[in-house]
């Protein structure tokens, strides 16, 4: 198994490597740098401005040695300051990831949690009411784009009942409580948890339907084990491996933010710092978030390898 | 109860319950006020001094320039500079300083304050958007000096008669907190948002990145100790989420697009702010191509655009048309020196078809804007146009995009876009040879008019107010004959405040500011 999970990290280095040439290539090609950003198209900026500006980010310099200065930036572990505003990369990052991680994760946990229980609960009454009803909704729950979602949500409980508030991750004239903090997270979990939800509930009822006509249940079932043993010892540890890719590739999301709903609730996560990077053009910040993103998909693809041999002896790695 | 009910219960419990554990309510006793003062085109979040390219209505509660707006941008106001004079020529200007102004800390301000701050300002390993912006630099600033401790003096390379303008982006910064500072370190410093020292109504007490920036009263404030204890800015990543908070009571102030604040209109919980953007929207006709450098083809697109009927109708009457570049009516000249271009579409298919103009190809506009304001413009401009046979597509590109091969000259036809234009701010650049940068050395529009360059170069170095905006005049009658560009309107900006608020203020003023809104005076009554 070390060898394995070691053999695999040897690999992720020119896979990363390669990323980030990828990555400051996209960029280098794409219309318009900082300076185009600092310019505003309704006031004046004059030739000499935009130059120093240039000059300033070092953007006067060939592409090749922009890219080998940040690289062995990176190898130090400095991953520079932000174009648009001189703050440092690194706790920039730091900052919105906690959030988003905060933010995302609560989401994924409450969605791999009901996801799962409603994906069971389903599958052992098919075709039933209560079948039919959950399959429905998980399709809108899919389906409904969190914008909507968000707007509905906002509108209800923040707006007209007023039992949460309609934004921000703290209040902002007295320090945070546990409680606050809770608060401030049960409306954009609530959206951000719908698709998961659906999706976890989805799988785990094709799965657990796979598992439950299987001839070891059926001869389990025969022996006259109870019911619940036979769905929590034989049948759902079995109908758990595509939940676990399930959620493995979930896990990049944790880090990639949720665009919208950060957006409609201010949520200061990686999502709207993403596309603040891009608007920017800041090169910097989007390199460091790339990094960041690229070695969490590494390790997550890693650690969802690891975790199919724990649920199923049979896969080994050695 | 089988298990699964259980589950269900408890946990709609517990979510049930958390709003009844706590208030989340912003606790708004003790006179604070939160607002959103950064969203909307004025507004930029956690800027610094020397780097803002808006967000100055926020900037302004922290430092103090020498001389800023007034409430509705329309001269200066005194602030941290009491009187300033300049000699004959305007090559050196003499500012005298308020005395017995104090830093938050205590330190009295002085004429080395000054000296300091535009020395950093217009140092390019320092400062970003101040050169450009402010028109000062090494190049047209050779010395700044203090005469004495109130006392300090401009010299400048070249005259300029609105030197006062240009300084109003200059924030005064304590040379006693950041003498010690690198210039090229100054970007990065966390100064501004953990120990930061200026000399305006409000003292820093505690930044949130991307959260909120609160303020305390500052006791010292030279016109007096603000009535509220707090001020906090809270940030939105969008307008909508802004509204919703005041709306849900979270904030008692935003800024709001014209849809959206029209829907507030007697609404006795809220007070609306409105006022001239100061930005003119315009149709720029790129002359390189043929088409368009014939007069009658320019004059044919305002000819069909009805103008008037898109501002009453599609943006509610929350524009203005205007007759030329300029954005206030104390920029036009009388209405028989102008053409109203009324909107005539018969008189525009004759002049398109005596200028023998080829409609056959669609021709791209392309445009910086994503608001609904500029959306629902283009789209009635296009309807308009289509009328007298000319296809055009708008294209939305962001800023850099926009920004990176806009100013070449090349691969536009038409842009919609924005410029801001009072009789202080005239955007003479833009018309003059070089001025803002084409590779090709023309003008922007690529139109080669010296009758116009002359008036403007006259405007530049006349010293004489009414002589000024005579000139100023003349330059939007000879704009509006020619057409030179297609004039469309300035918007109205709006900011919705709660009624809650007494004497607060607010203006749309471009990159907000800074303009005298008196926040010693704002309060929120219980």
């Amino acid at each position: 198994m070390q060898k394995y999970i070691f053999r695999r990290l040897l690999i992720g280095i020119p896979v990363f490597l390669s990323i980030t040439i990828i990555i400051f290539g996209l960029i280098e090609i794409a219309p318009g740098d900082i300076t185009d950003y600092f310019i505003r198209p309704e006031l004046n900026m004059t030739n000499e401005a935009e130059e120093a500006i240039r000059a300033r980010f070092g953007l006067d310099q060939p592409v090749t040695v922009r890219y080998v200065n940040w690289l062995v930036n990176v190898l130090r572990g400095d991953l520079g300051f932000r174009y648009t505003n001189g703050q440092p990369v690194a706790a920039t990052i730091g900052q919105r990831l906690s959030a988003t991680v905060l933010l995302a994760g609560t989401a994924l946990i409450v969605g791999s949690v009901i996801g799962v229980a409603l994906g069971v609960f389903t599958a052992l009454r098919q075709y039933s009411v209560w079948d039919f009803l959950l399959t429905s909704v998980s399709f809108l729950g899919i389906s409904i784009p969190s914008f909507v979602a968000g707007i509905i949500v906002l509108y209800i409980f923040a707006i007209k009942l007023g039992w949460f508030p309609s934004g921000g991750m703290r209040p902002v004239d007295r320090d945070p409580t546990l409680l606050t903090t809770i608060q401030y997270l049960v409306l954009p979990t609530f959206v951000l948890s719908l698709a998961p939800i659906a999706n976890f509930m989805r799988y785990t009822r094709f799965a657990m339907l796979e598992v439950i006509r299987a001839d070891y249940v059926r001869t389990a079932r025969g022996k006259g084990m109870p019911e619940n043993r036979i769905t929590w010892r034989h049948g759902f540890p079995n109908a758990l491996l595509p939940v676990i890719t399930l959620f493995g590739l979930s896990l990049p999301a944790l880090v990639v933010g949720a665009v919208f709903t950060e957006t409609i609730f201010s949520w200061p996560g990686m999502g709207t710092l993403y596309l603040e990077a891009v608007n920017g053009r800041d090169v910097p910040l989007l390199m460091g978030m790339n990094l960041v993103i690229a070695l969490v998909v590494l390790v997550a693809n890693l650690v969802t390898d690891l975790a199919y041999a724990v649920a199923d002896p049979r896969i080994r790695y050695d | 109860m089988n298990l699964w009910k259980k589950f269900v219960l408890v946990a709609l419990l517990l979510v049930l319950a958390i709003p009844l554990t706590v208030s989340f309510a912003q606790d708004t006793s003790g006179n604070t006020l939160i607002g959103a003062f950064d969203v909307g085109p004025g507004g930029a979040p956690a800027v610094i001094p020397y780097m803002d390219t808006a967000g100055r209505t926020w900037l302004s509660k922290i430092w103090s320039p020498l001389v800023s707006w007034n409430g509705d941008i329309s001269v200066l106001e005194p602030q941290l500079a009491t009187d300033w004079s300049s000699n004959e020529d305007f090559t050196v200007w003499t500012f005298n300083l308020r005395e017995g102004v104090l830093w938050h800390d205590g330190e009295p301000f002085t004429a080395d304050d000054v000296v300091f701050s535009l020395n950093l300002a217009m140092n390019p390993e320092a400062a970003t958007s101040f050169p450009g912006f402010s028109q000062l630099s090494r190049d047209t600033v050779a010395e700044v000096r203090a005469v004495d401790d109130l006392t300090v003096e401009f010299v400048l390379t070249q005259a300029n008669p609105r030197l006062p303008y240009n300084l109003i982006l200059l924030w005064i910064l304590p040379e006693h907190a950041l003498a010690d500072l690198a210039p090229a370190d100054y970007q990065n410093s966390d100064w501004f948002f953990t120990e930061a020292i200026g000399t305006g109504p409000f003292m820093h007490e505690e930044f949130q990145r991307d959260q909120f920036w609160s303020l305390v009263a500052n006791p010292n404030y030279w016109r007096g100790a603000p009535k509220l204890d707090r001020l906090i800015n809270r940030y939105f990543a969008d307008e909508t989420s802004a509204i919703l908070a005041l709306e849900a009571g979270e904030i008692q102030f935003t800024y709001a697009s014209g849809d959206v604040a029209l829907g507030f209109e007697g609404n006795a919980d809220y007070q609306l702010f409105s006022g001239p953007s100061g930005v003119t929207n315009y149709m720029i006709f790129n002359e390189r191509d043929p088409r368009f450098a014939d007069v009658r083809v320019r004059q044919a697109f305002l000819y069909a655009i009805d103008r008037q009927a898109i501002v009453e109708t599609v943006l509610r009457g929350t524009a203005q048309v205007v007759p030329c570049i300029g954005a206030f009516p104390a920029m036009y000249p009388a209405a028989e020196e102008l053409n109203d271009y009324a909107y005539n579409p018969e008189m525009a298919r004759q002049l398109l078809a005596e200028a023998g103009f080829d409609a056959s190809q669609p021709i791209e506009v392309v445009t910086y804007y994503d608001s609904q304001f500029h959306s629902d413009a283009l789209a009635a401009i296009q309807a308009f146009l289509a009328d007298v046979g000319v296809t055009i597509t708008p294209i939305r590109q962001d800023v850099p995009t926009y920004n990176s091969y806009f100013y070449t000259g090349e691969g536009w036809t038409i842009s919609y876009r924005g410029v801001a234009s009072g009789l202080a701010n005239f955007p003479f650049p833009f018309y003059e040879v070089g001025g803002q940068p084409t590779t090709d050395g023309l003008p922007l529009s690529g139109g080669e008019y010296p009758e116009l360059i002359d008036l403007l170069a006259q405007a530049r170095v006349e010293g004489d107010q009414d002589a000024y905006v005579g000139l100023i005049q003349d330059t939007c009658a000879f704009q509006n004959q020619n057409a030179t560009e297609g004039y469309m309107w300035t918007a109205i900006r709006f900011g919705v405040a709660s009624s809650g608020l007494q004497d607060f203020y607010w203006f749309p003023a471009p990159g907000g500011g800074p303009f005298e809104d008196h926040p010693e005076l704002w309060s929120v009554s219980e």
